[in-house]
């Protein structure tokens, strides 16, 4: 029969590990979470330089708050259960079969690592890569490895760093550890107590039949547990893929530089977990709560899923240029989608188009800089309308070539907007026209083109274009558009404007 | 006594770390020229516009500068190649684009606006935009060719801009293989710019028709850095070509 394996990760204090994971800049600081309703919330997490300042679990904020330098912190559910998801996620990379085996405020798990010597080597090897992973995550996890699963679960909460235990050696390992690792009542604790029992050892080395006389059926199980000799129904759990990354601030931020610096962190640890599956990042939804309550919410789509986070952080930044949050932000949530990774296969022969990553960037640059409706392609309407259009997003796409050609066409240059003009007429055709800064004589005038429509709406439009030949007062020939706008004026005149020249 | 030749070397062997081939001539290359798609200016400009290089077209409006960007543009496009349009007075009508073969897909159209801010009356607004935005379309890389139309652009406003902008706007053309095409009522770009062309109404097509049918406009080199053609043969300086009008197509069809 093929033998059990166990590995144990335990992320202790876990409510402070899953603030610090994105907060790099407060790693060395003094950190103290507190949970309950205020003003009695109690300490329930710390870091290590606080408990070296004498921080310890229970501490009321009055109390924590007499501390100097120590930083105090919300307990966030939001941040914890996204840290738990990236957690488990990346504990997954080495074992599919994984039981969760949270207590308290730490985040445990369990995994089945039966059978993965050949591909990550002895256990050891394993622990050390699976610290490595985690601590690149931004966890400190310690990790214990038994081929049973209670013991791998109550040494790891007890141990730091690395324990692999050997097989029928799991009893020598468990003796030293206090009784309360159990979990008992109060009242089986106190006997125990009264008996003089203090590790598992000793209550190992009562006699089964008498303990069970004493106590009840429960003690064979904690005996067996002391023993390292309860067996265990293995229950596993799929770690659910999600990228999404929470980050809550413990005072509003206002200064984009401190938001992009939290944000770079978390678009790292996004892009690494979905590289890990051979993904990229095809779309990221930035949802940010302000002061006030109002929510800010972007959606970047790079043209191509990518991996690269500089480009990423990049799109993040224009974005946020472009159309910055309205008051200080409170948190930042980051939610990602996994998309293929594109492979372009480039030719000596391609013609020359732009790099879509970089053509991204470049567009967004674009649309800070003229705005965000100004920078596309044009899109002709399916309409009469003159000089209809819309714009659509810029994409590079591979296009046929023709060597078609066509003979040059005359080209409009509109006016946008159109130039009110003051027109002379003389047998209902334009003979004079100026604007506010020149006068036109016109040579030959060719209308009227009559264009009306959408007269069911109120966008509906009702002119007639006149194309005209003129001259400036300097001399120089002009070809132009004249319309004569039926709709403008209230009272019923019309309105004649310069539309375009001819160019 | 040393040779010429011997002491060319020897000067250009002690300034090597400074200048190679300091007193070597520099090798003449023959620039890749891209078609306008017309044929007169084709003929004119020996090919047609530079490929890397700065094109300046200048002339009043009707004038015939936007038909022949838009008749190199699409030239440029129907190879499959992508290009950019800087709009500095938000002018391009996108169905003239389209009816002289220009594939909308393929353009990315950047038009610039008054700032919303104080500098609203401002005219530098806008160019200050389309240099920008210039800047950064060049430095990305990838157009086959790019209009920097500043065609509405008052002379004494354009004529404002540095002449270290069209340096490196120059420089970033020959690195990324792009023809940059300035239209503007006078020639902004100065020495920095390959070629010049000064563009003028002639006619039009049919004055005592019932429609414009067309305009013929006349073209004329201004400058030309660097001839394509090697030749040596003298080539007329201006010549005139013929752009027709919708209703000649109808009748054609």
């Amino acid at each position: 029969m093929k033998q059990e394996l166990y590995a144990c990760v335990y992320a202790a204090e876990f409510p402070a590990q899953a603030w610090l994971r994105l907060r790099t800049d407060l790693e060395a600081e003094p950190v103290a979470v507190l949970e309950g309703r205020a003003p009695v919330e109690t300490v329930c997490s710390v870091n290590r330089p606080a408990r070296l300042k004498g921080v310890c679990l229970g501490m009321t904020r009055l109390e924590a708050e007499g501390i100097p330098g120590l930083r105090l912190l919300a307990r966030s559910a939001e941040t914890e259960a996204a840290a738990r998801s990236a957690l488990l996620e990346c504990a997954a990379h080495f074992s599919p079969r994984m039981e969760d085996a949270s207590r308290g405020t730490a985040c445990a798990c369990v995994l089945d690592i039966a059978g993965t010597e050949r591909l990550f080597g002895p256990p050891e090897r394993l622990a050390e890569r699976l610290r490595t992973s985690l601590a690149a995550a931004g966890f400190r996890v310690s990790i214990a490895i038994s081929s049973n699963f209670h013991t791998a679960r109550l040494k790891a909460a007890a141990t730091r760093g690395i324990l692999v235990i050997s097989h029928k050696q799991e009893a020598i390992a468990l003796s030293r550890l206090p009784i309360e690792a159990l979990g008992l009542e109060e009242q089986h604790a106190e006997t125990f107590a009264i008996w003089g029992i203090q590790t598992l050892g000793e209550l190992a080395a009562l006699p089964e039949v008498e303990l069970i006389t004493r106590l009840g059926a429960q003690t064979a199980e904690w005996r067996a547990l002391a023993l390292g000799a309860l067996p265990h129904t293995f229950q596993p759990v799929e770690a659910e893929f999600t990228l999404k990354e929470f980050c809550e601030f413990d005072t509003p931020v206002e200064q984009t530089e401190s938001l992009l610096f939290v944000a770079a962190r978390m678009i790292d640890c996004l892009v690494a977990r979905a590289a890990t599956r051979a993904f990229a990042v095809a779309s990221l939804v930035v949802r940010m709560e302000l002061e006030g309550g109002s929510v800010y919410r972007r959606v970047i789509r790079p043209a191509i899923a990518t991996v690269d986070r500089k480009f990423l952080l990049k799109l993040l930044q224009l974005a946020i240029a472009a159309h910055p949050p309205q008051a200080a932000v409170m948190l930042v949530d980051l939610t990602a989608e996994a998309g293929q990774s594109s492979k372009v296969q480039l030719g000596l022969f391609a013609p020359q188009m732009p790099e879509p990553s970089r053509l991204d960037v470049t567009i967004a640059r674009l649309k800070a800089i003229a705005g965000e409706d100004r920078v596309g392609s044009p899109v002709l309407e399916d309409t009469h309308r003159p000089g209809a259009f819309r714009m659509d997003g810029f994409a590079v796409a591979e296009a046929e070539t023709t060597q078609q050609t066509e003979r040059p066409r005359l080209a409009l240059r509109r006016m946008r907007p159109a130039v009110p003009i003051r027109v002379e007429l003389r047998d209902m055709k334009p003979v004079a026209f100026r604007d506010n800064e020149r006068r036109f004589k016109v040579a030959a005038a060719y209308g009227p083109w009559k264009t009306s429509g959408c007269w069911w709406s109120s966008d509906d439009w009702n002119a007639e274009e006149w194309d005209v030949l003129a001259a400036t007062s300097g001399g120089s020939p002009v070809a132009c558009l004249l319309v004569r706008n039926h709709q403008l004026r209230k009272d019923g005149r019309s309105v004649w404007q310069l539309e375009a020249f001819y160019d | 006594m040393p040779s010429a030749n011997a002491l060319r070397i020897q000067i250009e062997h002690s300034l090597e770390s400074r200048f190679p081939a300091a007193l070597s001539p520099v090798p003449r290359t023959i620039r890749e020229v891209a078609s306008t798609g017309i044929q007169e200016v084709d003929r004119l400009l020996d090919g047609g516009l530079p490929v890397g290089a700065i094109s300046e077209i200048t002339g009043l409006e009707s004038s015939g500068r936007t038909s022949l960007a838009l008749a190199f543009m699409a030239g440029r496009t129907r190879e499959g190649l992508v290009c950019a349009w800087v709009d500095a007075g938000d002018c391009l009508d996108a169905e003239s684009a389209a009816a002289c073969g220009v594939r909308l897909k393929q353009l990315l159209w950047v038009r610039c606006r008054n700032a919303e801010s104080t500098l609203k009356s401002k005219p530098w607004s806008r160019l200050d935009q389309a240099l920008q935005a210039t800047d950064l379309l060049l430095q990305a890389g990838g157009f086959a060719a790019l209009v920097l139309d500043l065609g509405s652009t008052a002379p004494e406003h354009g004529c404002r801009i540095p002449l270290a902008t069209w340096f490196r706007f120059r420089q970033a053309a020959d690195r990324t293989r792009c023809s940059l095409l300035v239209l503007g009522q006078a020639p902004f770009a100065q020495s920095s710019a390959a070629v010049m062309l000064e563009c003028a109404a002639m006619r039009a097509g049919n004055e005592a028709g019932t429609v414009l049918n067309g305009f013929t406009y006349e073209v004329r080199s201004g400058r030309q850095r660097q001839p394509a053609s090697i030749t040596g043969m003298r080539k007329p300086s201006a010549s005139t070509w013929t752009a027709t009008g919708q209703w000649e197509r109808e009748k054609k069809a």
